[in-house]
Formats: structure tokens, sequence, C-alpha cells
């Protein structure tokens, strides 16, 4: 029988190789002409040549869900199960892009959790385009590197959905993984080493004013970004002993380096795969932004600056040391008033607020999806 | 605004509250957030027709309260 896997196969993740496609995916490539002329009685060294031909990925197209040659590929290798080595042959080999991407997705549907990271990872640097047919039947442009992040992050490709591989962070933290190296690491460096030069003309024209630190960039980075909470803590002993004179120039501090660390936070973004935590925080600390604000400008001291500061997370905790006094505070509630307003009217025209509670659930939804409110 | 009502005979019946204008895809992505499969995966038909996806309700001249099929790709 044709369809039937091999029986040497081993089971993938508890079934049958083959169930990893859907059973109406299955079931269409089946069906498809492709599989049944080309497909039939296929060894790996035939695979390679019909890899080979392969000139566009794509899951299924068109009303009837069509499917590709290359999801048909992927179905044709589940069933005869290819060894470890000549997937990573695939998957190794330069001069076609198209075999090397069914390789990669095959790695991801059967391999291991570190031989998914460890060989798809080198893909990254690959920057070569490739046709990818749409569910509508259109062509479109996309690269290498894009499909091996998408296999890497999403769970659903080319209308097969991918198993579960755990996070990058878990297998580093375990000491499985090494921490991520990205090839434009150098890059950085040199326009960091830039900057610094940059910054340290700067330092020697305006003095010890910090005022110029938020102009240029700062120049801690992932190096020296465990150095920073140790001579944050430093800092504001100091303050603490001098509360009211020095309150003004407290003040400026703590903005510039809130502000440098917003900047310096999109940097980390890029890179720092590692800080998963930060979702939670940053929803965390909002609610209590407001409170503590509130709190402050009424408690004068380093009672409240203590604690926050202390901390250490490396999370937006920082942003929460806002300046104590009251007027400011007032200049900062009007402003987060006048948000909120705006945020208001927005809800209405989404009609989210619209009496009938079924109308406006119903808004709700479609406000998520992105479509207009009922009418 | 209309309701239509989806029914796929093997125990899923939805009601669907959306507008004329929007697309066949709109009201894909709108059953899809009420029974939780895919928007990709569902097909919408009238006995053999298959409704395509970047045509309006109002040009397919589905009227308040009509039923039609949920199929799955």
């Amino acid at each position: 029988m044709a369809n039937r896997t091999d029986p040497a196969a081993k089971s993938i993740r508890g079934t049958n190789p083959q169930n990893l496609v859907e059973k109406i995916v299955r079931s269409k490539i089946y069906q498809n002409t492709y599989w049944k002329e080309q497909c039939f009685g296929l060894t790996a060294e035939t695979l390679v040549d019909k890899a080979m031909e392969l000139d566009h990925i794509g899951g299924t197209h068109g009303g009837t869900r069509r499917p590709t040659p290359f999801i048909c590929l992927i179905l044709k290798m589940l069933q005869i199960q290819p060894e470890k080595d000549i997937v990573v042959e695939f998957i190794k080999n330069d001069d076609y892009k198209y075999v090397r991407v069914l390789g990669a997705f095959y790695l991801r549907l059967t391999g291991t959790d570190i031989d998914v990271y460890r060989y798809l990872e080198p893909l990254y640097n690959d920057y070569r385009k490739l046709r990818m047919q749409s569910a509508d039947g259109k062509f479109v442009l996309t690269h290498v590197d894009e499909v091996i992040d998408e296999l890497l992050t999403k769970d659903y490709a080319c209308d097969i959905a991918m198993p579960r591989v755990k996070k990058r962070w878990t297998l580093e933290s375990h000491g499985i993984l090494e921490p991520r190296k990205s090839v434009l690491e150098d890059d950085f460096e040199e326009e960091e080493e830039k900057e610094e030069n940059e910054q340290m003309d700067g330092v020697e024209n305006g003095g010890n004013d910090e005022k110029d630190y938020h102009h240029g960039r700062s120049p801690t980075r992932e190096r020296d970004r465990d150095r920073r909470p140790d001579s944050h803590r430093y800092r504001d002993r100091d303050y603490d002993r001098d509360y009211d004179r020095d309150r003004g120039r407290g003040r400026d501090r703590d903005r510039d380096r809130d502000r440098d660390r917003d900047r310096d936070r999109d940097r980390y973004r890029l890179r720092d795969e590692k800080d998963y935590g930060r979702e939670r925080d940053r929803d965390r600390d909002r609610e209590r932004e407001g409170r503590d604000r509130e709190r402050r400008g009424r408690d004068r001291g380093g009672g409240r600056r203590r604690s926050p500061s202390r901390s250490r997370s490396r999370s937006r905790d920082r942003k929460r040391r806002r300046s104590p006094s009251p007027r400011k505070n007032e200049a900062e509630e009007t402003k987060k008033k006048e948000k909120k307003t705006s945020e208001k009217k927005e809800k209405k025209d989404d009609g989210t607020d619209h009496p009938d509670p079924e109308i406006a659930e119903a808004n709700r939804i479609r406000a998520s999806l992105g479509l207009k409110p009922l009418k | 605004m209309l309701e239509v009502v989806l029914n796929d005979r093997l125990g899923k019946k939805v009601r669907v509250k959306c507008n004329e204008d929007d697309t066949i895809g709109d009201l894909k992505k709108l059953v899809a957030a009420q029974t939780g499969t895919k928007a990709e995966k569902i097909r919408i038909q009238k006995w053999y027709t298959i409704y395509k996806d970047h045509i309006t309700l109002a040009d397919y001249e589905i009227h308040d309260g009509m039923g039609l099929e949920l199929y799955y790709n």
C-alpha cells in the first residue's frame, strides 16, 4: 500500500509519523497527482532528486486546498523516515536552498529540541530569497531566515502544526545549550565602540554635567549590565543622606537614567532572548506605578526609594523611580488622565461600550480581530 | 447588521453577528473566534458553492438569519 508508513519506522511523538500532518491535509495530499505519480516508491536517494526540482514552498492553496509539492515531499519523508545524517546533509548543503528548507522543516517536525536549535540557528545567516505560495494561490517573496524564524517561533507553518519545543532560555538555564551568539554581534560591538568614542568627547566638553549623559547613547551595554544595578544602589544611598537639597539634582538624574534605560531596553529586545519575565513585570509595574507615585509624593524620603532600587530584577522596576515632588506628580497625573479620556473616546468609536451587552461583546471581538464595529 | 447561522451538522452550530460589508474572510475570523478552529481551516459553503474569501456578504446576497454550511479544509 503506497500510503502506509514503513513498518520499520519509529513512532514520532508517540504516534505514526504521518499523523504529524492533519487528517484533512493528509487526505488532500494522498489524492494529489504529484503524490501519486512522482512520490510513488521514493527512497532517500531519489527523494533528493525530487527535492532539487522544487521551486517554491507553501502549504495548501485555493478553494479546494491543493497541496504543494513541498508538503507532498514532507509527507513522503515522514513516511520513509530518512536517517538523521541524511537530514543534516540536506540542511548543510549550500547549493540548493529548497532542499535546505525541506531538511530544516523535517528536522523541526521530528528532531529533539537540542537538535532543532543546534541545526536551525545557523540557517539564520542564510539571506537567500524564496518563493512561497500563500493560501490564496499567489506567490510571495520571503527569505530563508524568515522561514527559519517562523519555524522556531510560531507553532503553525505551511498548514502543518509544529510540535512544541522547549524555549531556548530553558535549555540555556539547564546548561544544555549555550547562549545564542549572533553573527551580527560583531557589528553591534563596532557600533558601540564608535558611540563610546563620541560620548567620551561629549563628556570632556560638558564636564560633569549629567544632562549630557542622555544626549549621547549610554555606554552601558550587555557587558556593563551587571555592573549597573550596583552603581545604582551606591548612588541612592548618597541621595538618602542628603534629602532636601540634592533632591533637585537627584530628580534630573533619575529622569535621565530612565530615559537611557528606555533606549537601552529597545536594544536589548533585539538581542536579549533571556528576559522572558519582562512582559509580566511590565504589567505589574504599570499597575503599581500609579499607586506608588501618589504615595511617594507624600512620603518624602529615601524609605520608598530604597526598596525599588534595591530590587535585583532588571525589569521595568527601575522605571517606577520617578520624581517625588508634588508639582511634578500633578503634571504627570494630568497627562495620564488625558490619555485615559482619549482612550475612552477611542473605545466609543469601537462600539465596545454599547448598551446591549451582546453587541458590546461582539464589538470587542471584532476590535481584537481588526474589524470595524457592527452597524 | 445581520446575524448568520453556521452549522456543520456534526454538533457545531454558531450564530455570528456581522455587517453586510464584511467579507467572507472576516466572517471566517469571527467564526474561528467563536468555535476555536483556525480561520484558514474553515470553509463556508452553500450546497456546492464554496464561498470565496474576498467577496462581501452583500455581494453573495446573504441576509439576516440565513443558514450556511460549515466545512473544514
